[in-house]
Formats: structure tokens, sequence, C-alpha cells
């Protein structure tokens, strides 16, 4: 008992105990208890009611994350991730957040448009779903008579189809089979198709997974994983843990400081395109001081280590050290780090490949771990875990004759398209083109000189029908005939599956609502036109699609996977989104447990998968050890025992590729000089990058992300602006030999001083009122419909888009386009330049187009930088249509 | 038993009634759809002198050019205002919320569910709170009243009164008329721009007469969202904006 307490604490204890007899009728506090759980419920704060929650994948980037959609009054309410997603573990990053804004953005396109006035002009006519599918299929079926009545099976190919991020489950590829046209261009060379290229031929699939989580090492080259690039969401978590729980060193190499670079143990700035300098010394640096896994280059790669050693002999770290300004000691103790520290991993993306020449970087990244031995191990750099899905039966069976659209010949190792060229190729008279679909795509906006995409758009004499299945406006729907809208992910039937785990796995898009206000899912519109253009069915279509709506027909992909049925099938997928269930997460260790708390463990060594009697049975071995039958390489006998290998002809990691050589190209991994690096001292290289809260084009109308972050600023070093009188914010040109943007200077230490640097997804000229700030171009138009757009809009850039600047250059072997190859000189602002100014010349585009084809295996410049190369150049093979896959 | 006087108040109201609902049911065919023939057939004959007077004139090209382009054209108008990305959307729940079918196109079907009706579609993308479809509710309301008061139902239509009323006033009052004056600010059509003019004037009229002034101070305050001009902040971010 105190003076300003007069009750003893046996009082209190009383008083205490006789108010717990009474709580209940005390009624409830303004404080409530936070939601603890680690997601899988919601409710409403409102009337505390429980909302439903319907799993989903997310399908706002590529990367597929696992997620529950809550529903409250039929309406989606809020995203979180599927915590019993392998891939993404419960979680979603800012752009998968705000997904639902899509669903709801009042730009959204609600019902078929058919255009009036000129293209481009934005004059519409509404009709309905069916009239525009009916449309649509009698501009088809003009295309596919003409060509019975030729006789012609090439003429199907006028019927093309253009897709960007297409995770359709396969729809598209059956529809367009089933109209017999091989007219289909996708968009991987604008994205990491020399990537694909330079591992594909080395071990098989397209990308590794590194094992981050358990790695003691990570060596990172011009892949954001911390922010953006491929499997953002679950390899930052994995880095993260590795970092937090296993003290993974990262070493990062990047000439832009991006947020990896800032969580990074070490951050180096290469010059652009040089990283396969370094890698290649790093390489030449384990070799010659023998610290690399002898047993297996002897074992599971078609080389030995005297070759390595060899061919690495020109490639010391000075030699690097010249190309990439990165110190040859760095690059000493970095390689011994590397291949000392066990379990180690590389991961690079975008950042080596989007060069030209980009395959050889990629391989020579993917070398360094073979050389190391650290392929297949815990902690190290692993085989992709996919699980695939079916297109039902009877299957149509696609196009006749091949098609060179998008695939020129001239590049028979792009196996993943040159789809950059599609526009020169119709400019160019190369190819004709009658009917164009297109679908999540938008090459006025996303490819490189993106003015020659909407010259072509524009003419109608290149292009008589353009239909969109956009269901926003973009730079390249506005110049569509007719847009079909297709909903938004949340309102769709897809099956989907991405190696973003150890742990394969299988997951689906479902409608988490109704398709909103009666609008149409593409897979229905897709039915519908098939039906429309063989409506008696005389044309064979109609017969490979039997279902009756989109979501029969991604139930039929679901039957016959192996263990599904017994869980469940496609009804386990509606209600859990997601097969298998591994486990739970962990909330302290963020692992995937059992029921006993232990880590459910990944497996490894996938290649080291002994191959069965009933596997062997018919097979035979080679004289390098591949096993093969039908034909076909099933694994690889090592010391006696048949492995199942890599996905390669020998069965083995193949460091020197055979199929390169074959047109010329090196075999091995080989730095080739860019243009770019002999730039004058005064000017730039330009490159661009991702930011963590948006995709490459279709976030900028988000109102979340937009407010986080809508304009993007030219990144230059102090050095670089001081030489040309820049301070931060000055009004600045940026011009190449197409033309300049006018943008402004963001002057930081955080980027290479040879380098200037704009990021993606800003700069819209097209796309709803959001990314395109039309609210200050016509503030009387819009005020007072969109209270969002009246009162929450405080900024006033939209930024500045560099696309059109940029040049046609692409990667001879891989077809990748060379995103970081052009150069500018930045200068400051002219008398009359306004923000956001483009200027840009069409004739200058399409010289580009005919130099880069002089770096394709039938140019003269191929031959002038592969001299090294012992083949006779004079047996080079023809190119021939449909080389590529 | 109706007094005299009360039937012919009864009578004018059941007039007025009538002629409000034509006159609802008219802008709300207007706002809901394109013109088709019929509609500009009756544009050009019995509705053009009454237009006029009501101070929206039938544009001259309606009038005269070829029925089939005009249709066309005002089609094409009618998109670009009503529908296309960018347009004035007529939707209560983008108006208020800044997203397409929230809460106001739930309190919209209510509305119609209570009193009898049901939303159907012709188009994708249409939703109950649509400021075509809540005319056209209204418009039945009025009608409806009318049909009561010839029954001589004075209680049905006291009831179906109060209901149009309240639908006026709880749903419609805070925003149509606002929206009305920016689709006509926006229209590049004249007849558009005066059909706007035009709801706008009908309904803010209807609103007066029966909004107590407090209330009606609050629905003018309401309806005068004008465009906003930003405030520009140097002390928010530094030169380059990062």
């Amino acid at each position: 008992m105190n003076k300003h307490f007069p009750m003893s604490r046996r009082g209190f204890l009383k008083l205490g105990g006789s108010t717990a007899a009474v709580a209940s009728a005390l009624g409830a506090s303004r404080l409530q208890a936070m939601e603890q759980e680690l997601g899988g419920k919601d409710f409403s704060p409102v009337t505390g009611k429980l909302r439903e929650a319907v799993p989903y994948t997310c399908m706002v980037c590529n990367i597929q994350d696992g997620g529950i959609a809550y529903v409250e009054d039929g309406r989606i309410v809020k995203l979180e991730g599927n915590p019993d997603h392998p891939g993404n573990r419960g979680k979603l990053c800012a752009k998968g957040n705000s997904g639902f804004l899509h669903t709801y953005d009042p730009d959204r396109i609600m019902t078929p448009l058919l255009r009036t006035g000129k293209r481009g002009e934005g004059k519409w006519k509404r009709i309905t779903y069916d009239e525009a599918t009916t449309l649509l299929a009698s501009k088809l079926r003009g295309v596919i008579d003409r060509a019975n009545a030729a006789n012609d099976p090439s003429i199907r190919n006028e019927i093309v189809f253009k897709w960007g991020r297409d995770r359709s489950g396969g729809a598209r590829g059956r529809f367009m089979a089933a109209l017999g046209s091989n007219g289909q261009v996708g968009h991987t060379n604008i994205c990491e198709s020399s990537k694909k290229i330079g591992l594909e031929p080395g071990w098989g699939p397209d990308i590794e997974y590194p094992d981050f989580a358990s790695t003691k090492y990570a060596l990172i080259f011009g892949g954001n994983v911390v922010e953006a690039s491929y499997f953002h969401n679950p390899l930052a978590q994995r880095l993260m843990d590795g970092k937090t729980q296993n003290q993974t060193k990262l070493v990062y190499f990047d000439p832009r400081q991006g947020n990896t670079a800032a969580v990074a143990d070490e951050w180096f700035a290469p010059f652009p395109g040089t990283d396969v300098a370094i890698v290649l010394a790093m390489a030449h640096v384990i070799m010659n001081e023998k610290l690399y896994d002898d047993a297996f280059i002897r074992n599971w790669t078609n080389v030995t280590p005297e070759q390595l050693i060899a061919h690495l002999k020109s490639y010391p770290p000075e030699f690097a050290e010249a190309e990439s300004g990165i110190a040859a000691k760095d690059i000493r103790r970095i390689a011994r780090e590397y291949a000392t520290t066990k379990p180690a991993t590389t991961f690079s993306y975008r950042g080596p490949c989007k060069h030209v020449y980009g395959a050889y970087q990629e391989a020579a990244i993917q070398m360094l771990n073979v050389i190391t031995g650290n392929v297949e191990k815990k902690g190290g750099y692993c085989l992709p875990r996919g699980m695939g899905y079916n297109q039902p039966g009877p299957k149509p069976p696609g196009g006749k004759a091949p098609s060179i659209l998008g695939q020129p010949p001239e590049y028979p190792l792009a196996g993943h398209q040159v789809s950059t060229h599609l526009p020169y190729q119709i400019m160019k008279g190369q190819v004709k083109m009658s009917v164009l679909m297109t679908y999540y795509d938008n090459p006025a906006y996303t490819y490189p000189s993106s003015h020659v995409w909407e010259a072509m758009y524009k003419d109608e004499k290149l292009l008589p029908f353009f239909a969109s299945f956009s269901p926003y406006m973009s730079e390249t729907a506005q110049y569509a005939d007719l847009i079909i809208p297709d909903t938004s992910y949340l309102e769709r039937n897809d099956p989907d599956s991405m190696p973003s785990d150890l742990r394969p796995w299988i997951g689906i898009r479902q409608q988490v609502i109704k398709p909103l206000g009666n609008t149409q899912e593409f897979r229905e519109s897709l039915l519908q036109i098939i039906n429309k253009v063989d409506a008696d069915g005389s044309l064979g279509m109609k017969q490979y699609f039997p279902f009756k709506n989109g979501e029969e027909w991604v139930r039929a992909q679901f039957e016959g996977i192996p263990g599904l049925k017994e869980d469940g099938g496609y009804d386990y997928l509606k209600k859990n989104g997601v097969w298998p269930k591994y486990g739970k997460i962990d909330p302290v260790t963020n692992q995937i447990v059992d029921k006993n708390g232990d880590e459910v463990p990944a497996e490894y060594g996938l290649h080291m998968k002994e191959l069965s009697a009933a596997a062997m049975d018919g097979a035979s071995v080679e004289a390098n050890g591949a096993i093969k039958k039908g034909g076909k390489t099933i694994g690889v006998r090592i010391n006696g025992k048949n492995y199942a290998g890599f996905g390669t002809g020998s069965g083995k990691i193949e460091i020197y590729k055979e199929s390169y050589k074959k047109y010329g190209f090196n075999p091995m991994p080989v730095y080739k000089r860019l243009a770019s690096r002999g730039k004058k001292a005064d000017e730039l290289v330009l490159t661009t990058f991702k930011v963590n809260v948006h995709t490459q084009s279709r976030t900028a109308g988000v109102k979340y992300l937009a407010e986080l972050y809508h304009k993007n600023p030219a990144w230059i070093n102090p050095k670089a602006a001081a030489a040309k009188g820049i301070a931060d914010g000055d009004l600045i040109r940026v011009t190449s030999s197409l033309g300049y943007i006018v943008t402004r200077a963001h002057v930081t230490e955080g980027i290479h001083p040879d380098v200037v640097a704009i990021s993606t997804a800003c700069g819209h000229s097209a796309y709803g009122r959001l990314a395109q700030l039309k609210l200050k171009d016509k503030a009387e138009y819009v005020a007072g419909n969109d209270p969002d757009i009246d009162n929450n809009v405080w900024w006033d850039d939209k930024g500045v888009h560099p696309n059109p600047i940029i040049r046609l250059q692409v990667d001879p072997i891989g077809g990748s386009q060379g995103w970081f190859d052009t150069v500018v000189t930045v200068s400051k602002a002219q008398a009359g330049d306004k923000y956001g100014d483009v200027k840009v010349s069409l004739e200058e585009a399409m010289k580009d187009y005919e130099e880069t084809l002089r770096y394709a295996y039938t140019g003269d410049m191929h031959r002038a930088n592969h001299k090294e190369v012992d083949i006779d150049w004079n047996s080079l093979p023809a190119p021939k249509a449909g080389g590529g896959h | 038993m109706q007094t005299l006087i009360e039937r012919v108040v009864d009578g004018v109201w059941r007039d007025e009634c009538g002629a409000q609902g034509a006159l609802f049911k008219l802008l709300a065919r207007v706002i809901e759809y394109e013109v088709d023939q019929p509609l500009l057939d009756s544009l050009r004959g019995e509705l053009r002198e009454p237009l006029a007077e009501a101070g929206a004139e039938v544009p001259e090209d309606l009038l005269t050019g070829d029925p089939a382009k005009v249709v066309e054209d005002l089609a094409v108008e009618y998109t670009a205002l009503f529908v296309q990305p960018g347009a004035i959307s007529p939707h209560a729940s983008v108006f208020q919320t800044g997203k397409m079918f929230q809460e106001p196109a739930d309190r919209a079907a209510n509305w119609y569910r209570e009193n009898g009706f049901v939303f159907t579609h012709r188009f994708s993308g249409e939703f109950p709170d649509h400021a075509g479809v809540m005319m056209s509710f209204v418009s039945a309301l009025f009608e409806r009243e009318a049909d009561a008061l010839d029954r001589g139902d004075a209680a049905a239509a006291q009831v179906i009164h109060e209901t149009r009323e309240r639908f006026l006033i709880e749903e419609m009052g805070e925003w149509v008329p606002a929206w009305c004056r920016t689709a006509a600010q926006a229209a590049e059509h004249p007849f558009y721009e005066r059909m706007m003019n035009l709801t706008g004037r009908v309904l803010w009229d209807e609103l007066t007469q029966i909004v107590p002034p407090r209330r009606l101070r609050e629905l003018s305050e309401k309806n005068a969202r004008g465009p906003v001009v930003v405030a520009k902040d140097p002390g928010f971010r530094k030169a380059s904006g990062l």
C-alpha cells in the first residue's frame, strides 16, 4: 500500500478477480487482436464476417506465385500469398498485392470495340462478344478458304498470332494449330532468349535454380533478384534466408546499384557486356590454380580440364580488368573464394544475356558452376523443377508449311524466335500478313525502336486486319481494328507451373469471381471463334474443341497427372490452388516443414538417378556413354552405372557446343568485344531496368503502384554529369543514332560512369488515364469522374520511355535483343526542348535491321568476328525456314 | 372516399407523374444505349419541338443527315463518351470510389430487387449503378405511381412516391448532376452535350422539389466537384524526384 494508490496488492488482485467474472458484460474494446496466423483467413473489418477465400495463381508478372483472393459480397477485396504454395510460401510482392486493381480498373475495356475511324484515331463502336467473334471468325475463314482454293497451306500462315505474356496453358497454341497456321510469334527475344540458348544446348533446361537458401556463396551477374528478375519473390526470399540463416556471401555484378547490390556483401559495376570477360577470367584462375572439380569435369562434361585450361589461356584477369574495369586482384580473389567455398552457386538474368553474343555470356556463367562441381548439389546450381500438364486429345495437327515470320532462317540456333524482326520482315515484303491477333502484347511500347511497330500497325496495306484480345488500351491495342477483351487474370481459368522451388508444383488460375460485368475470358472467345470458323465441322477444327467452356477445357488439362487424381484431382486444385502440399511454412525459419516440424527435404542430384532395368530395356550405349533409346538420349553411362544424366545428346553437360560450331560460332564460351565497348569517351551506353513495383509495361495504370513509382529520370554518374555540365534534375537530351528523347537527369554514384540507365514501366502514351496522366493534359475532361484521379494524384510526371531510341541489334546465336548495347550521347536539353519529347527516325531504324543481319551466321560480320573457329566457311548450312523450334 | 378537390389534385399529380415518367424514360434511354433508327425518327419527329423548348434542340446533322450515318456517328460518340477507356464512366462506383462495381452497384441492385425489378444487361461491362439504369428506375417508379393513382390506390402511390424520392436523394442526388455536367463538357457531339445538360437540369429540378434546403446545399456542394489543381510542393522531392 502506498500514498498514491491506497490499495494493497491483495486488494488489487481481488478486484481483478471480481472483474473477470463480469468481463463479458463489459463489451468489446476498441483494441482488437491482430491477425497472427500466417494467412489463409481474412475477416471483414466492418462486419467481422469471414471472407470467402479463393486460391489462384498470380499473373501480374511471369513468376506465377500462389495467392488467396478474399471475396466479400462477390467482390475481391484483398489478395495475399497462398501459405501452402512452395514457391512464394505465403508472400506476394507489391505487384501481386495490388493485382485486384486490374480487375476493377475504371479504364479497363469491358466490351468488344470495333474501330470506326482511322487506325489509332481512337474512334470505336461497342459491339457484343458474339458480334466480335463472328467478325474475327469471318476474317480467319477468308484466309482459310483462300488457302484451300489455292491448295496452298502456306497461305494459312498469313493468319498471325503475336503474344507477349501468354500463360494460357497452351490454349493459344491449340487454337492456332487448329487453324493450321505457323504464323505464331512470341516475345522471348526481348526477354531472355539468349540465356535459354546459352543453357539449353549445355544441359537441357532453359534456366537454372540457384539454391540460395542453402548456399554459402552466391555470385550473381545482372540478375536483380531482390527487386525484379526471374523468380523475384521466391528467390529474394531464399537469398535472404541464406544471408540470415546460412551466412551466405553475396557478390553482385551490375552496372547499376539496384536493390540486390544494396544487400550484397560486395557490389561491382562492370562495363556493360563485359561480364563474360570477368567470368572467363575467374574460370582461368580456377583452372590454372587447380581449384576445379576434376572428377566432375571428366565424368560429366564433354571437355577435359586440359582443354579448358588451353581454351581459357587468353583470358587472364588482367585482360578482364582491361575490358570490364573490375580490378584483376578482385577477380582473382572472388574466383578463389567462389571455388573454395562449398556449396556455391551463380545466378544471372538479363544483365549478361541481353547483349549481342549474349549466349556466350550465359554459357560461360554456367561453366563456373560446372568446373567447381556445384551442379545439382544442396546449396548449388540446380536444374529447374517444374511439372507439366496436358493438352487433351485429340490434338490438332498444326500448320503444314513453315513460317519465317519472327523466326528468320538466318538465326537457326535461336530456338525462341527473333520476334523483333517481325515488322521489318513485313515492311520489306518478305512475309505477308492478312490477319494479326495479339494477346498480352504491346510491342509499340515494349520493343526496341518501338516506332517501327507503330508504323507497321498504321499501314492497312501491310496489315489488313488486326484484332487484339487486350482488356486494356495500350500503345499497340489502340491500332487494332477489333478488340475482344479478355478478363483480368482473377476471372480466368488456366493451368500453370513454374520452377520457383526445388519442390515442383502445379497450380491453377480459376475464376475467383465471375467475369466482371459479363466479360469473357480468352478461352471462351477462342472456343466461340473456332465454332464460327468451322460452324458445320467441315474444316475438321471443331473436333479439337469439345469443351463447353474455359473451365471444362482446363479441367481436362489436369487429367492423367500421376498422383493428382488420388488427392482429389481438379477439385483439389480449386480448393487449394496448388498441388502437391509438401507441408507447412515454419513461421520462424520460413522453411516448409512436416507435422513434426522437420524441414521437408528437397531432392538433389537428379542427374545421378539411376535408370531402371525397364528404362534400359532396348537401349544402347554409345562410345561417349550416351544411352539411346528410340533415337533419343535417355541417360548416360559413367563408370559402369546408368544415370539419368542431363538433357543433351551426350547426356552430359556440353560445355563444347557442336550446334554452335555448325554455323561458325565458337563452340566454347568466348568474349567478343561489342561495338559499345569501343564507344568514344564522351558517349555513354544506355541501359534499362525494372523496378520492384512494376512490370515492364502493364502496371503503370495500377493506382497503388503508380503512386509508388511513376517517373523514370535517367541515372547518370556525377563524373559523367559534371563533364557535360549536367546537374541533378536538369532537363537532358539522350540521343542515339535513331533520334532523341528529352528527360531529366538523376545524378547518382549508383551507376557506372560510362552508363546512363532509364527504367521501364513509365512514359506511356496509351494505357489508361493514370499511366498517361491525362488529368494533367486535359483536366476538365476527367474532372469529377474518378475521385482517385481527381483528388489523390499528387504527382505530375509520368516519365519518359526510352525504347524509341534503343536500336535493334540481336545476338546472332540466341536471337536476343541487345537491350544494353545502344550508344548514346547525353547533353543538356536544347532551346525549345520539352520534357517528354521523342523524335526518332524510321529510316534509321530500318538501317539497323540490315546492320544486325550482318552479324547473323549468313552475314559478313559473323565471319569477321569468328576467325578463330576452325570450320569450312564455305560449307555452312543454307538458311532454312522452320529451323528454330 | 376522395373528395373532389383530392381527386383533382391527384389527377394533376397523376398527369405529372406520367409526364415525369416519360421524360425520365427518354433521358434514361439516351444514357443507357446508343441512338437507333426508331429513336432517331422520334427525335426528328414528335420529340423535336419539345426538346427545343426544353433547351435541348436536336442538332441539325441529326435532322438532315443520312440516318444510317447519323446512327453510326452517334454510336461512336456514345462509345467515346460512356464506354471506352478514358470515357466518363456512367457508373456510381467509378464516380464515387474510383473502381468499377463497388458497393454503389450492390445498393442499386437492392433498390431494384426490393421494388420488383431485376437488372439485366445487353452489352458486357454494364452494372446496376449505371446512371441510365437509375434514371430508368426513377421513370418506372413515376409510372407505377401514376398507375396506382389511376387505380385510386393512394396508399400504394404514397409508398412508391416515397421510394422514388429516397432513391433520387440517396443514390443519385450526390453524383448524377455533377456527372451530367462532366459528360456534357466532354461530349464532342452537341446532341450528347445538350442531352446531358438537360438530364442534369431535369434531375436537379426534381431534387429541388423534394429535398429540404439544408440537404440541398449539401448536394450542391457534393456536385460542385471541379478540376483539381495538383499543388506542387517543392520540398516534397529533390530535383530528380527520386
